[in-house]
């Protein structure tokens, strides 16, 4: 053994040595901890989402998939005309929304299905299990919803997220690192969100549709997860904040 | 130095490194695992892997980045040097698994292949947002898997000496793809001056260091400018070397190490066979020139490895007159008896 010179392939190093790399090592140790307690606190864009996984639960309700598929359900302790109503969108497993097609005779009729709860603040959206989808009873016996409200013409700023990861499939579900991802879920038939950040009080949401009310999951991919300004007619219709204006007015803001 | 390969030639210090590399790689994990759940519940499991594998790959190539300036400024550090190449697969293995979160959660499940939506699910575009930041990761994550998968001494043996080294250098442009991809991903969303803080100080530390390094190898490198009417060059004096150790020299564009032992002089190139370690950094050690890198040895007179090792590199003639150590700047070919020049009483 060399005393002041290292041999890696022999058995033992120095005794000068050996004490310099316990010194060594406890700093890197101390450097180390720091950094993992530096860059974990200062993470800043986790909310407070959750996406049940695992846990399906049954509901009841009326089925209307315009403009996106979504469930209107009856609160409890209300009734008849005088029935309130919550209201959850409606999704497929993974990066899919709910097709359509398969399910355009249920359209307006009163069904129940099993699925996963998601929520994140005052939106509500359930994960469903397509095959679990049936008609359930009478049409009558659930409310059509409330009347649609219209709120002017208005211009907002925001980010088009896909609503699904951000209200608690994914967590942090927003701005660029995300982005692929949320244009895989738009592209895939995820209803596509405008969320506005407010200075004060919390963030809005207006589900986003054409001047016409058509979906606009194919027209947005390209100004997903970054600023973007949407001048359109807000109405409030279902229980869902909706933003009507054609794709191609969107403007990128900044950068 | 071995004659015959091995997956590992495991020893207690290598032991010791790979013990202190799975550990600290561990209670970094564990440290930023913890502080996150603690602090932010709603975390997704999946964005918590990715996020404390992909800062831990990054850390550690940072490390892994700096051991190399530090051992040419500080023999200190040479330890570390030994046995970088674990550090540089245990990267590589990090960096895989967070790749792997980020296909399986970004892009599995949708419409498109995950394998083509990594190219295809972030158009480009005229905006921050449609810079390819992860195309930047991928490449970064394809020169680590080369680099890993020919670590071992049997691909630097047969792919030869430079070509190893010339694809091991690629750790810079792997480096740079990294600073890219984290500048225009996570950087993006997570925007606290401390994250930018500790990546600005990152690639100053990297970038200092390197320049600090290569300063003191500009200073060695500058020529020497006493020549002999026979083109033999002045190379000091025998008393400027020290006892078993080197003086490195510049002759007509290659570096001499020019050793003393035992009453002696001997020169050779500086440059180990084996990875281009700096031999006039290292030691006489059992009467062989010992490389301060990884140990690698050759004997003094000749060269070449003692047997049965059948490394071997260039010698160069000496001669001591008056004091003063005179170098034939013309090599020999490597593993050629160059008589050592006995230093006058």
């Amino acid at each position: 053994m060399s005393e002041d010179f290292y041999i890696g392939w022999e058995a033992r190093s120095g005794a000068g040595t050996a004490r310099r790399l316990r010194v060594a090592v406890a700093a890197l140790l101390v450097l180390t901890t720091g950094l993992a307690l530096v860059l974990a606190a200062q993470q800043h864009t986790i909310g407070t989402s959750i996406f049940e996984w695992g846990t399906l639960k049954p509901f009841t309700g009326r089925l209307k998939l315009e403009p996106y598929p979504h469930l209107l359900v009856t609160r409890p302790g209300t009734t008849g005309d005088q029935a309130a109503c919550s209201t959850y969108y409606l999704v497929a497993p993974l990066k899919h929304g709910l097709e359509r097609e398969r399910f355009a005779a249920l359209d307006g009729q009163r069904v129940s299905l099993q699925g996963t709860l998601i929520y994140r603040g005052g939106e509500t959206m359930i994960e469903a299990v397509p095959d679990s989808i049936h008609a359930a009873g009478s049409p009558g016996s659930t409310p059509s919803g409330p009347a649609t409200v219209s709120l002017g013409r208005q211009t907002l700023t925001g980010e088009i997220v896909d609503s699904k990861c951000y209200f608690g499939v994914m967590n942090p579900g927003q701005l660029l690192p995300h982005r692929a991802c949320a244009i895989n879920c738009i592209s895939g038939g995820i209803p596509p969100v405008l969320l506005v950040r407010q200075q004060a009080g919390p963030a809005i949401y207006l589900l986003l549709v054409s001047a016409t009310g058509k979906p606009v999951n194919q027209q947005v991919l390209d100004l997903v997860a970054e600023p973007v300004q949407i001048t359109g007619d807000v109405e409030w219709q279902d229980g869902l904040l909706i933003l009507r204006s054609d794709p191609a007015t969107y403007q990128r803001v900044g950068k | 130095m071995s004659v015959q390969y091995q997956a590992v030639q495991w020893n207690r210090q290598k032991r010791w490194y790979d013990s202190v590399l799975a550990g600290g790689v561990a209670f970094y994990l564990l440290a930023f695992g913890a502080v996150t759940e603690h602090l932010f519940p709603n975390i997704t499991e999946e964005i918590l892997l990715m996020r404390a594998f992909g800062t831990a790959a990054f850390l550690l190539l940072h490390i892994i980045l700096c051991i190399g300036p530090l051992s040419r400024l500080s023999p200190a550090f040479l330890p570390w040097l030994y046995n970088r190449r674990h550090a540089g697969v245990t990267l590589f293995l990090l960096a895989l698994i967070h790749a792997v979160m980020v296909v399986t959660t970004y892009h599995a499940g949708g419409d498109t292949n995950p394998l083509v939506s990594i190219w295809i699910s972030s158009p480009l575009t005229n905006s921050v947002a449609g810079v390819p930041f992860q195309a930047f990761g991928f490449f970064a994550l394809v020169i680590l898997f080369l680099m890993a998968a020919t670590s071992h001494d049997f691909w630097l043996a047969n792919l030869s000496a430079p070509v190893w080294k010339s694809l091991h250098m690629l750790v810079y442009a792997a480096y740079a793809l990294l600073v890219l991809h984290v500048t225009f991903g996570v950087l993006q969303a997570e925007t606290s001056w401390r994250y930018a803080g500790v990546m600005a100080a990152g690639l100053a530390t990297v970038l200092g260091l390197h320049w600090a390094a290569a300063r003191k190898e500009r200073a060695a490198d500058r020529e020497l400018a006493a020549v002999a009417a026979d083109g033999w060059v002045a190379a000091g004096t025998v008393a400027d070397i020290p006892e078993n150790r080197a003086r490195i020299v510049c002759v007509a564009g290659e570096r001499v190490a020019i050793f003393k032992y035992g009453g002696k002089v001997s020169a050779v190139s500086n440059v180990c066979q084996h990875q281009n370690g700096p031999l006039g950094e290292g030691k006489i050690v059992a009467g062989c020139i010992t490389c301060p890198w990884h140990g690698y040895q050759y004997l003094p007179e000749t060269g070449a490895s003692p047997p049965p090792f059948v490394e071997k590199v260039p010698t160069f003639q000496v001669r001591v007159n008056e004091g003063r150590v005179w170098v034939n700047p013309r090599p020999n070919p490597a593993g050629t008896r160059a008589e050592p020049a006995v230093i006058e009483p």
